[in-house]
């Protein structure tokens, strides 16, 4: 299978290990990835400035996805795939802004289509390839390893525009980790957001989110953290000593994106999964 | 500014009421019947006392030059919790946007990072420049020593819609 992908503007810039790991584990599931030529901001903070502004950027994508003339585009960024969703929804049903982008569209000789069918890591994986088939692949089971999941605020709401999963209780990236042969423990912060878009506004808050979140879950007593996003990784994995600070004590939890977990499992060595770029991760507790 | 200083000599103003209702798609903040759900769940009001029910009976009281001057709407962390669990379509997110969107356009002043961000894209189609970065062992990386095929920055054709797009 063929999928067209979108990174977005923080993995191609600074979170690379998720790109790495991308790259690395998608092959070994006979999937090919396509980059997109000439991609741009998917138009997530401009939101907050000129929303129509923001959607031509996403539109904009959306365009250079058809071009691949493949049907379907992964988005790994939360915030990409919350903005890239919500105005494929907007431009199918608004024809006044679809009118206003298609105009803007024309100028660099795009056109948007209908047909392009977003996904994001999570349900690419657990709804595509399928549970059955990764278990199948993995080579080197984690058992004995346990684990929390993080899967982020925006590719789960709002669930009227079509998300990954349920937006009160998402389970596939539980059975995503529970298909490498590691357990999840189910917590009642799970739902907690990283922070992350206060980041542009009030960083303390942002940052205090993140520990509280992290303290929380070091008090379980697992063994790592799994996100799927590269702005709830810069909060966790990136910023965790920064983010320790606000909950007045010692954060030590190895953060981890899922594709890495799943890259140890397919028994990819660790610098090709980028994992000494993780800032939090322990490689003796994973007998690394 | 805070919104109790802003609101001691407030007065409607049906105008810019109008203005932020007309720009709203498929949101209702006028079936908002103040039932909290927002506010109980919303992610900012422990830590920055962000209470999107009174954001929503704001606007539709009238009272937006106040809600758009004061700095409780850059407290949103879009966690998107109130826009899902709104019975009503209400979607204090979406008047969230609304409002960050006309403070803008009304040259309020408002975080300095959007602007930085913007000024970003204008100049290489991405919110920030290509990193280096640092590992756990203090060693850089750049694309290349991670073996990452190079990336390239928008061209000027790219830079000029997007300002078109911006009203600019």
């Amino acid at each position: 299978m063929k999928v067209a992908i979108y990174w977005g503007c923080k993995i191609p810039t600074a979170q690379y290990a998720y790109e790495m790991s991308l790259r690395q584990v998608f092959p070994h599931l006979d999937i090919e990835l396509v980059d997109l030529k000439g991609a741009s901001c998917c138009g997530g903070p401009v939101r907050n400035i000129n929303t129509s502004a923001a959607m031509y950027l996403s539109a904009r994508n959306l365009a250079l996805a058809s071009q691949t003339s493949l049907d379907d585009l992964l988005v790994p960024c939360n915030e990409c795939h919350f903005m890239l969703s919500e105005t494929k929804h907007r431009i199918t049903n608004d024809e006044e802004m679809r009118k206003k982008i298609e105009e803007l569209l024309r100028e660099e000789g795009l056109t948007y289509s209908d047909n392009i069918k977003i996904w994001h890591v999570i349900d690419l994986l657990h709804d595509v390839v399928g549970i059955d088939t990764i278990k199948a692949k993995v080579k080197k089971p984690l058992k004995g390893l346990k684990f929390v999941v993080h899967p982020g605020c925006q590719i789960i709401r709002p669930s009227d525009i079509g998300r990954v999963d349920s937006a009160e209780n998402p389970k596939k990236l539980d059975a995503l980790v529970e298909a490498v042969g590691a357990e999840t423990l189910d917590y009642s912060e799970k739902l907690d957001c990283c922070g992350a878009a206060l980041l542009y506004s009030h960083e303390d808050a942002a940052l205090s989110l993140a520990g509280s979140k992290l303290k929380a879950v070091q008090d379980y007593g697992v063994d790592g953290f799994v996100d799927t996003c590269p702005y709830c990784h810069i909060m966790y994995d990136t910023r965790q000593k920064e983010a320790a600070t606000t909950v007045g004590g010692k954060l030590s939890l190895s953060v981890l994106y899922y594709t890495q977990l799943l890259g140890l499992a397919l028994e990819i060595e660790q610098e090709k999964l980028g994992l000494h770029l993780n800032q939090s991760f322990k490689p003796e507790k994973f007998g690394l | 500014m805070s919104l109790i200083d802003l609101m001691t000599m407030a007065k409607p103003n049906k105008e810019l009421q109008k203005k932020i209702l007309s720009g709203l798609w498929e949101v209702h903040p006028g079936e908002c019947f103040q039932c909290m759900r927002c506010t109980s769940g919303c992610t900012s009001l422990k830590l920055l006392e962000l209470k999107p029910h009174e954001i929503i009976l704001l606007v539709n009281s009238g009272f937006v030059e106040e809600i758009v001057s004061s700095d409780i709407i850059w407290a949103c962390a879009s966690c998107l919790k109130c826009r899902e669990r709104c019975p009503q379509k209400a979607s204090p997110y979406d008047i969230i946007v609304a409002l960050r969107n006309l403070a803008v356009e009304r040259e309020v002043k408002i975080p300095e990072a959007y602007m930085k961000a913007v000024a970003q894209i204008l100049e290489i189609g991405l919110i920030q420049q290509i990193q280096t970065v640092t590992s756990r062992e203090m060693q850089h990386f750049n694309r290349e020593k991670l073996g990452l095929p190079k990336i390239q920055y928008a061209d000027d054709k790219f830079k000029a819609i997007f300002m078109k797009a911006l009203g600019g």
